[in-house]
């Protein structure tokens, strides 16, 4: 009998194959898909984020997590009744205007799929208002935003503002980050958090989602 | 007779006595925006970023990526420019690559960034290698003397290995930060080989900067602790120390431009040899403050740094700012081994006055050594 921790430790070791073999036996043996979700797969990448936070894990291990539940998942989510069980909570993210960095961008987007998140990935150089159109059209949870560069920071603030000019600032909370995005950065232009990093953008996800 | 401030820079990386704070300030992004924009400050339009610099009383810092060009044989580059994009083709018997890169100076930026990478699948392994088998570095010099012309006595050409150490360049450059990580896990033998053929090409580099005048040549470029701990030990520390023991015999000091986030990286840096950390950015910018920083290196590692770029931004008062100066000055003392500049660059927004407050506090407080 497939047991969630063995799940959970594939996830945590990085073992693609080992996490969809185990996912396939755990279906095999009529477990719930959902419950293989919550309690292998999305509990796997509570632990390896409490993990990356805590600095016992970076950025390759990180990845590699999110690569097994991403496959495991892909295994999973046929057999699934509602497939919107997997997610946790819906994300638009996207690079500001001006600026094409999209390294840290695309890691938070990888953890929060991992996370268990839906993630709309809106690129880079992405303008105001293509965000507020994203908005309208997904209705997300959460807007994330980032820039690596000072020169384009000011694209969040001018985002934010968009947002309550088209009248749909309250109906998403907005968090920010970035090389050179801080806390003060992030009070000062009204977001609704900052993630210093990966492993602090899913808890601050889920924090807010929770709100 | 005052020291100039390249004697000041370069006798603090040597960690020989100065007499007061050296101060090597960067604003390339800061000018690059504005004098594209035509925002220069009036005193300002036509004067280049050391008179700038003189101007404020600080030292300059002068950008040049590479004093070696890329010759290779036996393949054919095509570059397909599409501005602000360029798409550059390796074309091989053995295959295509292609690299598609963004520059917009207009906006800041002194370097080209990678949108798409080389390696795109597995069968571009063989393409890459015979990339680098059939790659050359040839010396080429003349920017370069015309920079350091430039510089003169007010400052630094800054300039090395491009801005990349072997396995950095893999990362960065040929595969990408993400996939790298992947690749490494699935293919390490691969992989391996690309860094021992980048290895090589580098030892090239390193023989046209120890016979070049590069008193202080850069050694790699852009760690953050979390992308590069786990493999700093093995792919990084032995490069870096053959590096800077080589240069060291040839009379240089070597640095890196250590901007990113470095807690975990500060002691495995002990181990690679290497004499001054530049663009140190400390609270609020990462999560280091150089007091922890100078108590973990002690005068080990001269650091070059300590302003983090965003106080020099309206958000942040001249209170604030002169407070946050004052207090780098209290973390630094007595001083030695440390070069006051930015990390890492003046923002397009950021106030140029600020520059100048620095060079008046060092002025008023910066004797060494120092009594804040």
């Amino acid at each position: 009998m497939v047991d969630y921790s063995a799940v959970q430790q594939a996830v945590i070791d990085g073992d693609d194959e080992k996490t969809v073999q185990l996912v396939k036996e755990a279906l095999e043996q009529d477990l719930n898909p959902a419950d293989i979700v919550a309690s292998g797969l999305q509990a796997a990448m509570s632990i390896v984020g409490s993990k990356f936070s805590s600095g016992e894990f970076f950025v390759p291990e990180m990845l590699l997590a999110a690569r097994a539940v991403t496959k495991a998942l892909e295994v999973l989510r046929p057999r699934l009744l509602d497939p919107g069980t997997v997610t946790i909570g819906r994300v638009v993210i996207g690079t500001v205007a001006g600026d094409i960095h999209d390294i840290g961008k695309n890691l938070v987007s990888m953890f929060l799929q991992g996370a268990g998140f839906e993630v709309i990935d809106l690129g880079t150089d992405v303008s105001a208002q293509s965000f507020v159109a994203a908005v309208k059209e997904h209705n997300p949870d959460i807007l994330g935003m980032s820039a690596l560069l000072t020169t384009t920071m000011p694209g969040m603030q001018a985002t934010i503002e968009a947002l309550e000019s088209a009248g749909i600032r309250r109906q998403v909370k907005v968090v920010v980050g970035g090389g050179p995005v801080t806390q003060h950065f992030a009070d000062r232009i009204g977001a609704d958090g900052y993630g210093a990093d990966g492993g602090a953008a899913i808890e601050l996800c889920r924090k807010l989602i929770k709100e | 007779m005052a020291m100039t401030h390249k004697a000041r820079i370069l006798a603090a990386a040597r960690k020989q006595a100065v007499d007061k704070l050296p101060f090597g300030a960067r604003i390339d992004v800061w000018y690059n925006y504005h004098s594209s924009h035509g925002t220069l400050p009036e005193k300002y339009k036509g004067c280049n970023m050391v008179e700038i610099l003189r101007d404020q009383g600080a030292g300059a810092q002068v950008r040049h990526l590479r004093i070696w060009r890329v010759e290779y044989d036996n393949l054919e580059v095509v570059i397909h420019e599409d501005p602000p994009h360029k798409t550059t083709e390796w074309r091989t018997p053995l295959g295509t690559v292609t690299m598609k890169t963004i520059f917009t100076p207009q906006e800041g930026p002194w370097i080209v960034y990678e949108v798409d990478h080389p390696f795109k699948t597995k069968e571009d392994y063989r393409v890459i290698e015979y990339i680098l088998e059939n790659t050359r570095i040839v010396a080429d010099l003349d920017e370069y003397h015309q920079k350091e012309r430039m510089a003169g006595e007010d400052g630094m050409v800054m300039t090395g290995m491009d801005l990349y150490s072997p396995m950095q360049a893999i990362m960065r450059y040929w595969i990408g930060y993400e996939r790298f990580f992947y690749e490494l896990h699935d293919n390490p033998a691969q992989v391996e080989r690309l860094y021992e053929l980048e290895k090589e090409l580098a030892k090239q580099k390193l023989q046209i900067l120890g016979d070049s005048p590069v008193e202080m040549p850069l050694l790699c470029a852009n760690w953050s602790d979390e992308f590069h701990t786990p493999i700093f030990a093995k792919y990084f520390i032995p490069w870096l120390r053959e590096a800077s023991d080589y240069l060291h015999a040839k009379g240089k000091v070597t640095h890196v431009h250590a901007d990113g986030e470095m807690r975990r990286l500060i002691p495995l840096f002990l181990e690679t040899g290497i004499d001054v950390a530049e663009a140190w950015s400390p609270v609020p910018m990462t999560r280091v403050t150089t007091a922890e920083l100078r108590k973990a290196w002690g005068d080990k590692v001269t650091i070059w740094g300590g302003i983090p770029a965003v106080l020099f931004e309206p958000q942040y008062s001249e209170e604030e700012f002169d407070a946050y100066v004052m207090n780098l000055f209290k973390e630094i003392s007595p001083g030695y081994n440390f070069i006051v500049g930015m990390g890492d660059n003046l923002p397009f927004d950021g106030k140029i006055e600020r520059v100048g407050r620095v060079a008046e506090l060092i002025d008023k407080y910066g004797r060494l050594p120092l009594e804040v």
